[in-house]
């Protein structure tokens, strides 16, 4: 028998304008001694979870569905019957907020005055029980006899604790007890109740918007949004390898979890209030399909433990490749094996560095990737389509390739017009007027002008930094979903590489598509990788997420290519 | 602090002066002098006309014939000394006459607070909790339009129903004439037996402020965070307005009970007179018809200083309730 458990849950608030499905249908079980951990951005309906298990949805709130404690149904109980749950059984923490204890009553008072309701002692054996729980907490009991105002955010904090201590729950419902807190406090109330925890077993209901806070206590974490459920599992399966687009952004832009990476939140907005049909994810989803815009997708087990709901069954892969092997003939007659049994996955929206010095192998396996040549052994799979029969470099949300040497891929006799367009033209994409249109889109998405007076430019009169931008929308004007980026910015000064670089990655945060970006630069690669291959001698020594192979490598090459970035920028080592 | 505490008695002094000062030259601006009267104030009363010659000697006597400027620096040298002069009219200590009528107004002008305070927090109460719904809204319009009603008009119609036609209460007085009391309980009776209708005239008319404060300000607590929190912790409906939700919508009702002594005390002269009620609001009345400069100073330096007193009672009060005020 679980502790509690929640069944299709919907909280709706109704407003003079619109309805607000704040929480839509979710189901979850807590058992007893667990701590789950409830994550999502603001507004994606915790708080009403959590309002909703006390019984204290304002009146406004339209409420279904179970709620279950120990079995019993208190989902529907007045009020009368859900004080008989209130503080002994349940109790919540609430954030600290200025208001959030009554003004005019001591602090001490607060917290005894639930001890002698529900647990009939006497005002006296309630204040020293009071004393006590105020040093289990951290707090001198001498701060008793202060008002709330009188105290920090911090002891504030610490006080609903205690308050919410005082009866000894069974559950503890804990909503983003730490949001308002420096990280210094934050870390002592972590650890604080990571002792309780330990201590007096509680179960508790973590609830927060920083998934390294809860992941940091949690053992296991449902992903909300928009009032619904997207994920679930077991705290370290979800963070090192997230299912869910959504969680997976949620992750990728936290930056204790992600280092050394520049933060890309995840882009749009969580949609409120309107009739939603479908996915609520579809607007900032880089992998919808069809039925993303008709139905809803429902929380569905994937083994492990974990849950998702993704009609596409969560990230799905783009591309595959399998033993891909490749080598060259020298003139000596010997042959080098520049790709050696390649085995290779990108999947839909992330960011694939492939490292690697500079012979390992990575241009040709770029090549191979893109059809640009084929490989003696092996095949390479682009939404589980054959890539060589597919020819996916030459249609609309297919692949695309931008080199090194951007000289090689824009001509200098061809104009701006005539480089952006060449794709178009040769795939017999759209009319002519489309085409000046979908490249005006293209210059303006790489940041070039689109004024006709630059369209007429001649590729040769251009800079570096530019001619590189003319490839990338030469690049984009097809609509890759996996761009394949092999050394970009190496021919490029490095102020202009770091901008390139930054364009590069709003272009993939914003539009969404899959990127394989190729370097032997370890150090720039951190900040726009999600996931790391290394490469040395033509075969793929280490693949993993880039802030596991950054802090601990395990193969003796990309330990020595660690090495050396870090001796490059930390004089004391 | 000692800073704040000198500024704080040098206002004080000011305000008291300026009081005095107006309290002062206001009579003596109206027409007319003690002397020189010819109606009479209350009916049946004797008309005492004076020749020239007497009004003069007694001018003279009370050293009226003497330079305003004078008599101002007189009076305020003998208030230094607590003496507020002596009536014209009776003939006797100004602050004899005050101390013979002052009990009564303050029986009634603190009756009135404490009811229409209490019967308005208790229905601005009711009110609250039962917002939205039918009994909120009929107790509301009824209250407002119940305010709209001057408290004399109140007044003259009680009397006329309760003590003219039903007979219920006296029609005058603060005790029956001549009484022989059988013990203190029976005295009692009898005084709050006459104070019974100008009582319920003064509460009336402070009875909607109070509600009005007492109501809207409770649904505005009742909507903050710490109500969510006292009622997460299963304490009772009872225990979450009572204890969370009152004391924090009782302050400013405080401050308003501060105000409202003040308004009352003005009031007061008009319900006193509807029910020759004989307090100092009445006293002040044939004073004024008399031009009795003394007495007339000396009741409106009572009511200014009473004024004050509850003003800064209320401050300390406040200061008490809510520990957030620093004082
Ligand atoms: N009392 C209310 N009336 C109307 N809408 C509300 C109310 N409380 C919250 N909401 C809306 O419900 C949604 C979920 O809010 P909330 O549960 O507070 O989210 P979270 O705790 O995840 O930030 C938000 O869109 C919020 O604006
Ligand atoms: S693929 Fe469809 S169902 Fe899955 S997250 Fe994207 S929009 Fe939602
Ligand atoms: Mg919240």
């Amino acid at each position: 028998m679980s502790l509690l458990k929640i069944n299709d849950l919907k909280c709706h608030y109704l407003t003079d304008i619109s309805t607000v499905k704040a929480v839509d249908g979710i189901s979850f079980e807590i058992e007893e001694g667990e701590i789950l951990g409830i994550v999502g951005e603001s507004g994606s309906g915790k708080t009403t979870v959590a309002l909703g298990i006390m019984g204290l949805l304002p009146e406004n709130a339209a409420i279904s569905g179970e709620i279950l404690y120990r079995d019993e149904l208190i989902s529907s109980l007045p009020e009368s019957g859900m004080d008989r749950f209130r503080w002994k059984d349940i109790a919540i923490v609430f954030q600290n907020g200025l208001e959030v204890m009554n003004p005019v009553l001591k602090v001490g008072v607060q917290v005894t005055e639930p001890m002698i309701r529900h647990l009939e002692i006497s005002p006296g054996k309630a204040r020293s029980k009071c004393a006590d729980l105020f040093r289990t907490v951290g707090l001198d009991p001498k701060w008793m006899d202060l008002y709330p105002h009188q105290l920090s955010g911090g002891m504030r904090q610490r006080v609903l604790l205690a308050m919410a201590l005082s009866c000894e729950p069974k559950l503890l419902i804990l909503d983003e007890v730490t949001s308002a807190l420096d990280a210094f406090t934050r870390k002592e109330i972590r650890d604080l109740l990571v002792d309780l925890q330990k201590e007096k077993g509680y179960t508790m209901l973590m609830i927060s918007h920083d998934i390294t806070f809860v992941s940091s206590v949690a053992s296991r974490i449902a992903v909300m949004y928009s009032g619904k459920v997207v994920e679930s599992g077991p705290v370290r399966d979800i963070l090192v390898s997230p299912r869910h687009p959504y969680t997976r952004g949620l992750v990728h832009s936290t930056p204790d979890i992600f280092v050394y990476k520049d933060l890309w939140g995840i882009p749009g907005d969580v949609p409120a209030g309107e009739e939603f049909k479908g996915c609520p994810f579809r607007p900032r989803c880089t992998q919808k399909i069809d039925i993303c815009n008709k139905a809803s997708p429902v929380l569905m087990p994937v083994g492990g433990g974990r849950e998702i709901a993704c009609h596409r069954g969560g990230i799905a892969g783009l591309l595959e490749a399998r033993n891909l092997s490749f080598s060259y003939r020298l003139p000596d007659g010997e042959y080098l094996q520049a790709v050696d049994n390649v085995n290779l996955e990108v999947r839909e929206g992330e960011v694939l560095a492939v490292v690697g010095q500079t012979g390992s192998g990575k241009s040709t396996l770029a090549h191979i990737l893109a059809n640009v040549i084929r490989p003696e052994y092996g095949e390479v799979l682009f939404m589980d389509g054959n890539v060589s029969g597919g020819n996916y470099g030459n249609r609309v949300n297919g692949i695309q390739i931008v080199f090194q040497d951007p000289f090689s891929s824009t001509s200098n006799r061809f104009t701006v017009l005539d480089a952006v367009k060449e794709p178009l033209y040769i795939n017999k994409i759209g009319s002519n007027g489309d085409r000046l249109q979908m490249v005006k889109n293209a210059l303006e998405l790489v940041r070039l002008p689109n004024t006709d007076n630059f369209l007429s430019k001649y590729c040769g009169e251009l800079s570096g930094g530019q001619r590189q931008r003319v490839a990338l929308a030469r690049a984009m004007v097809m609509e890759p979903k996996l761009l394949i980026a092999d050394e970009i910015t190496s021919a490029l000064d490095v102020s202009t590489s770091a901008n390139v670089l930054r364009l590069l990655k709003g272009l993939q945060n914003r539009r969404g598509f899959a990127m394989i970006y190729i370097s032997h630069d370890l150090s720039l690669t951190l900040k726009i990788a999600d996931r790391i291959a290394v490469m040395n001698s033509g075969k793929i020594v280490e693949t993993g997420n880039s802030h596991d192979v950054m802090l601990s490598p395990y193969d003796e090459y990309t330990k020595r290519l660690v090495g050396s970035r870090i001796g490059l920028c930390c004089h004391n080592h | 602090m000692g800073e704040d505490r000198n500024s704080f008695i040098f206002r004080l002094l000011l305000t008291l002066f300026v009081i005095l000062a107006i309290n002062f030259f206001l009579p003596r601006m109206m027409p007319g002098d003690p002397f020189s009267t010819t109606s009479a104030d209350e009916v049946g009363e004797e008309i005492i006309v004076m020749t020239e010659e007497q009004r003069l000697y007694y001018m003279n006597y009370y050293g009226l014939d003497r330079p305003l400027h004078e008599q101002f620096l007189v009076y305020m040298k003998n208030l230094m000394t607590g003496d507020l002069g002596r009536s014209i009219y009776y003939k006797m200590p100004v602050s004899d006459v005050i101390m013979l009528h002052l009990p009564w107004t303050m029986l009634i002008v603190v009756g009135a607070t404490v009811i229409s305070t209490v019967s308005g927090v208790v229905l601005g109460t009711f009110s609250a909790k039962n917002r939205k719904k039918g009994s909120d809204r009929i107790m509301m319009t009824g209250l407002i339009a119940f305010a709209e009603i001057p408290s004399f008009l109140l007044g003259l119609i009680l009397l006329l129903v309760f003590s003219v036609y039903l007979r219920l209460f006296p029609l005058a007085g603060a005790i029956t004439p001549f009484a022989d009391y059988n013990g203190p309980a029976e005295q009692a009776w009898d005084i709050l037996y006459h104070a019974f209708l100008p009582v319920v005239t003064l509460s009336l008319s402070q009875l909607t402020g109070v509600y009005l404060l007492t109501r809207n300000t409770l649904i505005t607590v009742i909507t903050k965070d710490y109500i969510r929190t006292a009622r997460a912790k299963g304490l009772g409906e009872k225990t979450v307005w009572n204890r969370h939700a009152l004391r924090n919508a009782l302050l400013p009702v405080v401050t308003r009970t501060g105000f409202m002594i003040g308004i009352m005390m003005g009031g007061v002269v008009l319900v006193e007179s509807v029910f020759s009620y004989p307090g100092i609001g009445m006293t002040l009345r044939s004073a004024v018809v008399g031009r009795d400069y003394p007495l007339i100073q000396g009741i409106l330096l009572v009511i200014a200083v009473s004024i004050l007193i509850c003003n800064l009672l209320v401050d300390k009060i406040y200061g008490k309730l809510d520990p957030r005020v620093v004082i």
